[in-house]
């Protein structure tokens, strides 16, 4: 769980630019954008409900003012027609009715135009259509308030006028006391204006807040006078609270009794004391709230893809190189020192890349100095060991000499004396490092000499130089550490007279020295460690053969170099491998 | 080359989230009113106040719940061809719900073969014999009958002989309503119902009807007019007659003839439905069984007995008389 964990942390890289980057700008973005969008929300929504709530203030104002001034203007008709009853007293009847239908005419809402006595009885009625029976008027409340407050002009309910033959017909009677002169002096009558309700009906209809929303009307004691669900209302389908309107004449307030919240919104009509009531649903707000809200959730979630995408974009743009720059490092880490790509990407990364590269460049140079100093000091110093005789060679050489002087050998004096002479020039050879082969197979000559002087013909060699390779270059004192070796170890310990055969050749385009002698031989691990220079031989000249070895490769590469085969018993054979270099091509 | 290749990735992956930005809120605009649901509403007759009452409920309950109606009726009553062809007219429109008054039992039998079997059924007016309805709205005739019976009992003085007027065709709701009639009868003793005489809403016919119907029972007192249309007609028949103050008569529905011969005395009283009722409920519920909501297999929308004392109360009058015209 762990390593899987750790796993998914190493894939994203936690801690990498493009992360950092990416999740640092997203975040502050998607809260920049999180918090202008609930500002943005809440000031939208608050100014949503503001404009709802002014709205339907307008809209009920509108009806307000539309209802006060039909209800006016309606009230002037009444006033025209009372003005016109009045002052035609002792006009004939007909004339008067002539005047009133003509008015009925104009006015298309005004359905009917009639005087009443007080018992009920029909004196002016226009239009002329006859009574129906049964109308009981007497008993209808427009009636009734005109008997009981003469002097006020009432309003009724919308009712059915029931008076005339015809079209029953929803109208609101306006009804006030009348004095009519009769033969029999003044008779107190009730003057009746009915109008169509149709136009009341139309203007609260028309009117809607929102979808569901819509308007009533109540009286001063909460009778409906509209509502466009009436039915409902009285089937009891439908339940409008009308006791809390009642008790205000304007302002509005949030209603939850049903359920649902509705703003409910009042006004009163000022020449009736009707109220108009506006019912707007707030789940209308609500549906519109969510709407915003829902938008502002795309737009995050798109603003949060595309800064995603753009800041990824960006922080790999940053990054890449980065990480390029951090690969080539890592080369150059595990030992590769040829790095030199440049890398493109922004400006600083560029001089970041130009400067590591000036920086591996000098590396490289420094590395190459310190591996070319150390390569000559390490062959000047095996230059200096090479060229001194180990002092106990001298010595042994030297003793030698005493006793053959002792024992009057001046023969094999001379001899000895002369080779040591010639071992000793060839060896200094004027400091130089190189000599040709011929020198070198002179010097080894001359090394045997003596050590066969010393060693009483213990053993016999042989040389053997082709004449092409004797003008040949090569390093010198090569061959003699391996002669000593092959004296020391390989044939002093035998019994037997032992042998020494060296050649010099050209073999596949090298020059090939081979030292063979029927010695004792060695085991291969020892010869594994006398290549590797682990193993010192005592009395020698203090060159080791490994010297011989490492000396070949500092000068001429990994190519050449030594070759031992041994077997015990039969004996060793040191090959030399060296390049085939003519005097005329090679300066010391 | 591959930077190239990397801006050409990232301008498209731009687009697209252009495009699926744009295509989100396009979708979230149209979201809302697009999921309005669709209420058809079939009804037996275009004219007439009781459809046209049966439509204006339907409408305020469409307006209430912010829902989609489509309206068709027939011009004459009783045409099931003509409502077979706006059932599949509206097939062809869609609805979430279907609210149908049939004029037969094979109008219902197309409208539940039209309808995908998830899209509730709801039957208007007259009870089908469906199973596949999810609803019956309307009036109990059986009862409307006996309210009819009871009220002409009450109106003669519980003794006497009545006569019974109806269609002469067998739809439920003339049946019930005659079933009605007679189940009250039989529990009176001094009751009799002497005769029950079909007019099959021929004017004529009723006219003939009415005046054999005293020539045979001189001392009938009242005669129940199973439906609107004949009930106008005896009346008329009565009042030519003269025997208005005689004779009793006790009608259903409320068209205007039948108010004005209320208020004039010729006819006692009537026994009214609440189409109103039964447009708003028929689409509620439409709507309710359409968004699964449990409803009520029978809702009875109730009758009411008018007469002249009370027609012009004002909470009956609203009943009575629905439109502002």
């Amino acid at each position: 769980m762990k390593r899987l964990l750790s796993g998914v942390v190493d894939a994203i890289k936690a801690k990498s630019i493009q992360f950092i980057i990416t999740t640092s700008f997203t975040l502050v973005t998607v809260l920049v954008v999180l918090f202008v969008g609930v500002m943005l929300y809440s000031k939208f929504t608050e100014t949503a409900e503001q404009n709802a709530y002014l709205n339907t203030q307008q809209i009920l104002e509108q009806v307000k003012y539309n209802l006060d001034s039909y209800l006016n203007g309606t009230t002037q008709i009444f006033e025209l027609v009372d003005d016109k009853i009045r002052r035609s007293q002792g006009v004939a009847l007909e004339k008067l009715t002539e005047q009133l239908e003509a008015i009925v005419e104009t006015r298309k809402d005004i359905v009917s135009i009639a005087v009443f006595s007080r018992t009920g009885e029909l004196l002016i009625g226009t239009p002329a259509k006859p009574m129906r029976k049964n109308s009981e008027l007497a008993e209808q409340s427009w009636f009734q308030s005109a008997v009981a407050d003469p002097n006020n002009l009432s309003f009724s309910l919308p009712h059915i006028q029931n008076l005339f033959k015809g079209e029953y017909t929803w109208v609101v009677s306006m009804s006030r006391g009348i004095t009519i002169k009769g033969d029999r002096g003044d008779i107190p009558a009730v003057l009746l204006v009915d109008v169509n309700f149709k136009e009341i009906d139309d203007l609260c209809q028309r009117v809607g807040l929102g979808k569901k929303g819509y308007v009533y009307i109540i009286d001063l004691v909460g009778n409906i006078v509209y509502h466009p669900q009436q039915q409902l209302v009285y089937v009891g389908l439908k339940n409008e609270n009308r006791s809390l309107p009642l008790r205000y004449s304007y302002g509005s307030y949030v209603d939850d009794s049903g359920g649902e919240q509705r703003l409910i919104t009042i006004k009163t009509v000022d020449q009736l004391g009707w109220k108009i009531i506006g019912v707007s649903y707030m789940d209308e707000i609500a549906t519109m709230k969510s709407e915003i809200s829902r938008f502002l959730i795309w737009l995050l979630c798109f603003v949060f893809v595309i800064v995603l995408l753009l800041l990824s974009y960006i922080s790999a743009k940053i990054s890449r190189p980065i990480m390029m720059l951090e690969r080539s490092m890592e080369r150059v880490e595990q030992g590769d020192f040829t790095v030199n790509e440049p890398i493109r990407g922004c400006h600083e990364v560029e001089q970041l890349s130009a400067r590591f590269h000036l920086m591996m460049a000098k590396v490289r140079e420094l590395m190459n100095q310190i591996i070319r100093e150390q390569e000559a000091k390490r062959k000047s110093e095996l230059e200096v060991l090479q060229a001194q005789i180990h002092p106990h060679f001298l010595y042994n050489t030297l003793n030698s000499v005493v006793r053959m002087v002792g024992i009057g050998k001046n023969e094999d004096v001379i001899t000895t004396i002369t080779s040591l002479s010639k071992l000793f020039r060839i060896s200094l050879s004027r400091g130089k490092s190189i000599i040709t082969v011929q020198e070198e197979i002179e010097h080894v000559r001359n090394y045997l000499i003596i050590q066969k002087m010393r060693y009483k013909q213990k053993f016999e060699y042989e040389i053997e130089a082709r004449e092409e390779v004797l003008a040949c270059k090569t390093l010198k004192l090569l061959l003699q550490p391996i002669v000593e070796n092959a004296i020391y170890h390989g044939i002093e310990p035998m019994a037997d007279p032992g042998h020494i055969r060296i050649s010099a050749s050209l073999c596949e385009g090298k020059l090939l020295f081979v030292v063979q002698d029927n010695g004792l031989g060695m085991p291969p691990h020892v010869r594994e460690q006398v290549l590797a220079g682990g193993y010192k031989s005592e009395g020698g000249s203090g060159v080791g053969i490994q010297n011989v070895n490492e000396r070949i490769r500092l000068t001429f590469g990994e190519e050449y170099g030594l070759e031992i085969e041994s077997e015990l018993e039969v004996g060793t054979t040191v090959k030399v491998w060296l390049p085939y270099l003519r005097d005329d091509e090679q300066e010391g | 080359m591959e930077t190239i290749k990397r801006y050409v990735i990232y301008t498209l992956l731009l687009a697209v989230a252009v495009a699926a930005f744009t295509f989100c809120d396009s979708r979230l605009d149209e979201a809302h009113p697009g999921r309005k649901k669709t209420v058809a509403l079939i009804v037996r007759m275009k004219h007439g106040d009781y459809w046209r009452t049966v439509k204006l409920g339907a409408e305020t309950a469409a307006k209430e719940y912010d829902l989609n109606l489509n309206f068709y009726a027939p011009d004459y009553e009783e045409d099931t061809q003509t409502q077979m062809e706006l059932l599949r007219q509206a097939a062809l429109d869609g609805y979430d719900a279907l609210v149908v008054a049939p004029s037969g039992d094979r109008v219902l039998q197309e409208a539940i073969a039209l309808t995908n079997p998830r899209v509730p059924i709801i039957t208007l007016d007259t009870e089908g014999q469906q199973t596949a309805v999810k609803s019956y709205i309307g009036t109990d005739n059986y009862d409307m009958g006996k309210k009819a019976c009871e009220k002409m009992i009450q109106l003669i003085g519980k003794s006497g002989q009545i006569a019974l007027m109806g269609t002469g065709r067998s739809t439920a709701n003339a049946v019930s309503r005659e079933r009605g009639v007679r189940d009250v009868i039989a529990g009176e003793k001094h009751v009799e119902l002497v005769s029950a005489e079909y007019g099959k809403l021929d004017k004529k016919l009723v006219g003939e009807l009415t005046r054999d119907l005293f020539q045979h029972y001189p001392e009938i007192q009242g005669i129940i007019a199973l439906d609107a249309s004949t009930a106008v007609d005896v009346a008329e028949e009565i009042e030519k007659m003269g025997l208005q103050e005689k004779i009793k008569i006790v009608a259903i529905d409320n068209p205007s003839e039948v108010l004005e011969y209320l208020q004039e005395g010729v006819i006692s009283a009537t026994i009214i439905q609440k189409p109103f009722s039964m447009g708003y409920l028929g689409v509620k519920y439409a709507l309710d069984a359409s968004e699964g909501r449990p409803v009520p297999s029978r809702v009875d929308t109730g009758t009411k007995v008018i007469d002249r004392e009370n027609m012009f109360w004002s909470e009956n009058q609203k009943l009575l008389f629905p439109f502002v015209k």
